[in-house]
């Protein structure tokens, strides 16, 4: 398995952010995380990045555990977060070319220029994050996430900030590179997205998972079936939220 | 709106304090707090002490230099009235409307008049300025008793003052361009009044001090004698005013002298609340120069090419080192090209002017370019480590990405001081050259290889002296990363200040322990032979130091990684 928790937890004090957490992503899959604020699913995606600590568990990435092999479990992931924290003083390029170097990636000319037209970032190679728009800022973020041969992607919201055609090309690029058998964790409140592009999706709810299959698999559950068949229905039904009108 | 802004003041402060009092459940602030507490009694009682030592318990320490009473209040006028003439001509930043984000959202779409939002921002910065007040009254208060009450009255009036002119200033700078003529004409009318001002007081001053021979000591009395009387001490009037309840030394001289000041807080206030009109323009003015300080710092021009780019392969240490220096050339704006001809040049000039300075026996000039030298030398050896934070401490910012580089944590943290190091040894190195270059003019006695033996070793010893400080500095930026300030924020409280106590102790002894091992090698070196080579030992000396020392930082930082790999983003701590 490339993604591989085994009872995974954490706490900040005596909150229990995620609770005994287990699930796995196979090459090639594309995996949504979905729940509602607070579900843990952020906290779950940084532990998997190697930037927060596990308290319990273990994560292994690609068969390297992260606690006791970071350096080459690193090498195989790209973290992709929702904010996008970039090095105020790099130029668009000059950070893609740091993370070429850092990750060792071979042929890099040929792949940045193929991402930054990807990602409609052609132009402004020569841009300080500051010159950029958050939509941008994002899509560098993206940019350098996917600029290394990474087995294992991590999305954090991943669409905040894109305008309407960046969202389209985002959708095709995380499906594309699922094709390509990297193993895909998207976390998102868009479920509209989750239901599209993923072939599974992981329900968290207080730290807890409380659904993980297909959403044909979750609909058909017996004490799923009376929530409908969307992906909406279930989260709704299965995270305790449901709307007045369903009632 | 007053109630408005007292509420948000009130849970404001009161959410505050208790949020403060809450963290001192976590012994690191506890510790803080308790260090941070100490200090400020000691200081407290110290000068109480001291204050008691003294003739008669409630006297300023300026009464008992003859005179200074007098000439104290006018002269700090005087720089106040230089400090205001100062703000017309170079922008200066306006706290009093700089709002927050919050209150942009919240107050500017309500509806309250600019007016009212003006005096919300007054009403909210006066916990700031009561606290400071009072800070300062504990420390620097010259008197005991009810003089520190006094004296914190007067700190209050004027940071008040001083905020309120700031922002009366930025608002009639607004209307320069204003589309109305009688709004322009009356904001040129404080330029004229301040340039008249000027002429009167710079006229006087010059007419007193050019007329008879000044000698050191009755430079100061007579300067003040000129200005506090006729028509350039009605000038400095208000400047002084709001200066003299801080020299007070009775209650009887006090409460004139705080209504004075007073009086001129209330005409300041309504000079900033009659130029309301230019509010939305200044507040945008204010707010996108805070919000945007970071984005303002920026080139706006294409970004230049600063040297080579990144190889694409190579030691991670270099990686780290290029980013930082990437920071630094960008951030001043300064292609790295065009430094070397000014670099040179200065360099030949500094050489002969040295040159020349021997052969003219200019011991004078020669011993203060060499004192200066000298002094540059001292402060980026302890105190550029300091300052030039461009390491670990301020990448903190971005731990959320270098956590999850795949790199070896002893490289990241050797990369992370490479760069500072470097930047700070060489201006220590420029410190030594110009010591080493004048020296020879202001200290002929001391033989030509005596004198640059000492500085080719102080030029080697320097570099690792400053890695060590930057290991020492990374180090408990790793083991307490909750301490260290993220960016240009600090936190703040008395814990906060306690905390800070702690780590410049820790950095002292940790210096220490870092250097001893060096010094003792360099100094049985030392021992060994130097009646045998005389001062050339000394660069052996310091190449055995720079040897041990740098060893140990390769060490400690091989020895950090672990520290590093335990550490997560939880660990550190955004300030308030």
């Amino acid at each position: 398995m490339s993604i591989a928790v085994e009872h995974f937890g954490r706490t900040y004090g005596s909150f229990k952010a995620v609770d005994d957490l287990s699930f796995e992503v196979a090459a090639g899959e594309i995996v949504g995380l979905c729940g509602p604020n607070g579900a843990g699913k952020t906290t779950t995606l940084r532990s998997l990045a190697g930037i927060l600590l596990p308290t319990t568990g273990r994560i292994r990435v690609d068969g390297f555990d992260l606690a006791t092999n970071p350096i080459e479990a690193k090498r195989r992931l790209a973290f992709m977060p929702d904010e996008p924290h970039l090095f105020e003083y790099l130029t668009v390029e000059e950070h893609l070319r740091l993370v070429a170097r850092l990750y060792g990636v071979q042929d890099f000319d040929q792949r940045a220029a193929m991402l930054l037209e990807e990602l409609e970032l052609k132009g402004k190679e020569r841009s300080l994050p500051a010159e950029l728009s958050r939509g941008m800022r994002q899509k560098v973020v993206i940019a350098c996430g996917l600029v290394r041969q990474a087995s294992v992607l991590l999305f954090d919201e991943p669409l905040t900030g894109l305008d309407p055609l960046g969202i389209r090309r985002m959708r095709e690029t995380i499906v594309a590179r699922g094709r390509a058998g990297a193993a895909i964790l998207v976390s998102s409140h868009l479920l509209h997205l989750v239901e599209e592009i993923c072939t599974r999706v992981i329900i968290m709810d207080r730290g807890r998972k409380v659904a993980d299959g297909t959403v044909a698999e979750l609909a058909s559950r017996a004490d799923l079936a009376a929530a409908g068949s969307s992906l909406e229905q279930i989260f709704l039904h299965v995270t305790g939220k449901q709307l007045t009108t369903d009632k | 709106m007053i109630s408005a802004s007292l509420y948000i003041t009130a849970c404001t402060t009161r959410n505050r304090i208790l949020v403060r009092l809450r963290r001192l459940r976590e012994p690191r602030y506890l510790i803080g707090a308790v260090v941070g507490v100490a200090y400020l009694y000691f200081a407290f009682s110290g000068r109480r002490g001291s204050a008691r030592r003294r003739r008669g318990d409630d006297r300023a320490p300026f009464e008992v230099i003859g005179g200074w009473q007098t000439t104290g209040a006018s002269l700090a006028g005087l720089t106040i009235f230089a400090l205001a003439v100062l703000s017309w001509l170079l922008p200066m930043r306006a706290g009093l409307l700089e709002f927050s984000r919050a209150e942009t959202v919240f107050l500017f779409p309500a509806p309250v008049s600019r007016r009212e939002l003006l005096v919300h921002r007054l009403v909210r910065s006066q916990a700031g300025s009561l606290i400071t007040s009072i800070l300062m009254a504990i420390v620097f208060a010259p008197s005991a008793g009810f003089g520190r009450l006094r004296f914190a009255l007067a700190m209050w009036a004027l940071f008040v003052t001083v905020r309120v002119y700031f922002a009366a200033v930025a608002l009639t700078r607004v209307q320069f361009a204003s589309s109305r003529r009688s709004a322009r004409l009356a904001a040129w009318l404080p330029v004229a009044l301040f340039s008249a001002g000027t002429v009167v007081v710079v006229g006087a001053a010059a007419r007193n001090l050019m007329g008879a021979p000044v000698t050191l000591a009755d430079f100061w009395p007579r300067l003040s004698g000129a200005l506090t009387s006729g028509l350039p001490g009605l000038v400095l009037w208000p400047f002084t005013a709001v200066l003299r309840p801080q020299f007070a030394t009775d209650l009887a001289s006090f409460v004139p002298a705080m209504a004075a000041s007073l009086g001129v807080l209330a005409f300041v206030t309504a000079w900033m609340l009659a130029n309301d009109s230019a509010f939305e323009i200044a507040a945008g003015e204010a707010a996108e120069q805070r919000a945007g300080e970071a984005r303002a710092r920026m080139p706006k021009v294409r970004v230049r090419q600063v040297g080579p780019p990144l190889a694409l392969s190579g030691r991670v240490e270099w990686a780290v080192l290029w980013k930082n220096a990437m920071q630094t050339f960008r951030a001043v704006n300064l292609p790295l090209g065009r430094l070397i001809g000014p670099a040179i040049g200065l360099l030949t000039g500094l050489t002969g002017a040295a040159v020349g300075m021997s052969a003219g026996q200019n011991r004078g000039p020669a011993g203060f370019v060499a004192a200066l030298g000298f002094a540059v030398t001292v402060m980026s050896l302890f105190i550029g480590p300091l300052v030039m934070r461009l390491d670990l401490r301020s990448d903190f910012e971005h731990l959320e990405v270098l956590k999850t580089w795949p790199i070896r944590p002893a490289e990241l943290i050797r990369g992370e001081m490479a760069w500072p190091a470097a930047f700070v040894s060489v201006i220590a190195w420029a410190g030594i050259l110009s010591t080493a270059l004048f020296s020879g003019a202001a200290m002929p006695d001391i033989p030509f290889v005596d004198r640059w033996a000492y500085a080719v070793s102080a030029l080697v010893a320097a570099p690792a002296l400053i890695a060590a400080q930057y290991t020492v500095q990374n180090a408990l930026a790793l083991f307490f990363p909750a301490w260290i300030a993220l960016g240009n924020q600090r936190t703040r409280g008395i814990d906060a200040m306690g905390q800070r106590l702690i780590m410049l102790a820790a950095i002292l002894v940790a210096l220490a322990l870092f250097a001893v091992p060096g010094a003792i090698a360099g100094g049985i070196v030392w021992l060994v032979l130097h009646n045998l080579l005389g001062a050339v030992v000394f660069i052996l000396a310091a190449v055995l130091f720079a040897g041990v020392v740098l060893t140990e930082v390769m060490v400690a930082t091989e020895l950090l990684g672990p520290v590093w790999e335990r550490m997560d983003l939880t660990s550190v701590e955004k300030p308030e």
